[in-house]
């Protein structure tokens, strides 16, 4: 058997076999049917975990680790906030084995823990970023990163940079930027489409138009050879030699005949 | 080949062609050469009424010697001399008799282009003899296989009806446009020709009428994948919820700025009338019906 095994044989008995552990069941007992006193001791655990991690990060050199411990401790803190009105409510139920000045001294407890984590630090700048974080939680409507019910906390709850207030200012004019660019792009997308679509339909009607007139040609640029070819024939023959030296010889004895008359007559 | 004053030849023409004793038969040969002669001399010398006479002369004579070709040709110079003249029935009636002879040639492209020039110019002057040409070229060319070159000539027709305001009319020429254009293929004319008549419809203030044109388009393929049935679709669901914003907003739209300009100026004009009581209208028609049923 491997030590994985093992190891999961293990927790299997102890699961088991948990409740015959009396120290266990002791420590549940407590706070067994006291659900506020459980849910008070848990949330201060995570309180006393944040707080320190705060501190951790304060002293932390590196930038980018800072920020994500603060992120961190920025998310615990709305869990443990998100808690607290639970607690309060459970903090005005009666319990049995509870005096009345122990109730009242629970809701108490309660306001209390709240302080304290809000408390916690979580990076951010104190004055000016409460001054920003009012006009901030305004602004982004839509898309939430942490807390939900970031109404309870107020505004100084989302204290922000300056930096990231600046940075998201120019994220959405970015975007806006983008969105109008892709606006005009589509726009003339679609005039380049008509105008396709059109030149389809008029190259379709001119397809035939232009076969017709490629027949056309043709036939006339055929009949033009033939016609030129007869009319070269005929020139030649025309002009063959025999023709031309009977004319040359029936032209001097023409001459002839005349010089013959003139001669005579004179 | 004397060029001399143009009346002795139209003289010389008749008496050739006139029959008498002495002549049994007349002379259409030489005639139509001196008819042709002394209508281009008339026309050079801007005698319109002389030279539409020749022409007309010329014309009979070559259907005489049995050539259509020329005798169509010289009608169409006799319809453009009685243009000028300002003659519009005659102008018609010559553009149609040489679109006839253009037919006997058995060239219909000639034909309905005869017919076309008629129409123009009796546009402005007797629109309703210009749809009829148009509509009677558009036949002809239907009848020879030839409908890509009749969108330019329903494209006309269409913009004199909506000239003339007889906007039914124009509609139902656009749906004839969208189904020449549906037999040679040509789906881009065939989708922007039906929104154009729903649009036309719209413009009437009639949104029965147009839904139901819409209805029938639909069931065309071509149409329902179109850019221009989503337009039509926003548009008759702007008009059902009657948002006249958002009306507006379609008519800027690119699609429908791709429609011939006359639709255009249409669509900007859109809603007209009430869209409110269009969409009161709309709901208590539907309600009727179901009381009916409620009844029965």
């Amino acid at each position: 058997m491997s030590v994985i095994d093992l190891i999961t044989r293990v927790d299997a008995i102890c699961q088991k076999y948990d409740k015959y552990d009396v120290d266990k069941q002791k420590q549940l007992d407590v706070s067994g049917d006291d659900a506020f006193a459980r849910l008070y001791a848990a949330v201060e655990a995570d309180a006393e975990a944040a707080a320190q991690k705060a501190e951790l990060a304060a002293t932390e050199k590196s930038r980018a680790t800072a920020i994500a411990m603060n992120a961190e401790i920025r998310r615990t803190k709305s869990r443990l906030l998100e808690e607290l009105p639970k607690l309060q409510r459970l903090a005005f139920k009666k319990v049995k084995g509870l005096s009345k000045e122990e109730l009242e001294a629970r809701s108490d407890l309660v306001s209390a823990l709240k302080d304290r984590i809000e408390a916690i630090p979580d990076g951010t700048a104190g004055v000016s970023g409460q001054n920003g974080g009012s006009a901030a939680s305004t602004s982004r409507p839509g898309i939430r990163f942490d807390s939900t019910s970031d109404t309870k906390f107020g505004s100084e709850y989302h204290q922000q940079t300056e930096e990231s207030e600046g940075f998201r200012q120019e994220y959405e004019m970015r975007r806006m930027k983008q969105d109008e660019g892709l606006d005009v792009i589509a726009e003339g997308l679609d005039t380049l489409k008509n105008m396709a679509g059109d030149m389809n339909e008029e190259f379709d009607r001119q397809a035939p138009l232009m076969d017709e007139i490629d027949d056309k040609v043709d036939r006339a640029a055929s009949d033009l050879k033939n016609t030129n070819r007869r009319l070269k024939d005929t020139v030649t023959q025309l002009r063959s030699s025999r023709n031309f030296c009977l004319d040359i010889i029936l032209l001097c004895i023409i001459l002839g005949i005349a010089a013959y008359l003139y001669n005579v007559l004179k | 080949m004397a060029s001399s004053d143009p009346d002795k030849l139209m003289l010389k023409a008749d008496k050739q062609t006139k029959l008498s004793l002495t002549r049994w038969s007349a002379d259409w040969r030489s005639a139509t050469a001196l008819y042709e002669q002394a209508a281009i001399a008339y026309r050079l010398a801007k005698n319109y009424e002389k030279a539409k006479e020749a022409f007309e002369k010329a014309s009979k004579g070559q259907e005489m010697l049995s050539s259509p070709w020329d005798a169509a040709k010289h009608m169409e110079s006799a319809g453009s001399l009685a243009k000028e003249l300002r003659n519009w029935s005659e102008v018609a009636d010559f553009y149609r008799r040489a679109s006839e002879l253009y037919i006997e040639c058995g060239r219909s492209q000639p034909a309905s282009d005869a017919l076309t020039k008629g129409a123009r110019v009796l546009e402005e002057v007797v629109p309703e003899e210009a749809i009829k040409l148009y509509t009677d070229a558009c036949a002809i060319l239907e009848e020879d296989g030839k409908e890509q070159m009749a969108f330019d000539l329903y494209r006309a027709a269409t913009s004199v009806y909506i000239k003339l305001e007889k906007f039914t009319d124009a509609a139902a020429t656009l749906l004839r446009w969208g189904l020449a254009a549906d037999k040679c293929n040509a789906t881009n004319s065939q989708c922007k020709a039906y929104l154009s008549a729903i649009i036309v419809y719209l413009y009437l203030h009639d949104s029965t009428q147009a839904e139901k044109c819409y209805n029938d388009c639909s069931q065309i393929d071509a149409f329902l994948r179109s850019d221009q049935n989503r337009c039509a679709t926003k548009l008759l669901s702007a008009y059902a919820e009657g948002d006249v914003e958002e009306i507006k907003h379609i008519a800027q739209s690119s699609t429908i700025t791709h429609l011939d300009h006359v639709i255009i100026r249409l669509a900007r004009k859109l809603p007209t009338g009430d869209v409110a009581a269009l969409e009161n209208n709309a709901s208590k028609e539907q309600e009727e019906p179901l009381d009916e049923n409620d009844l029965t």
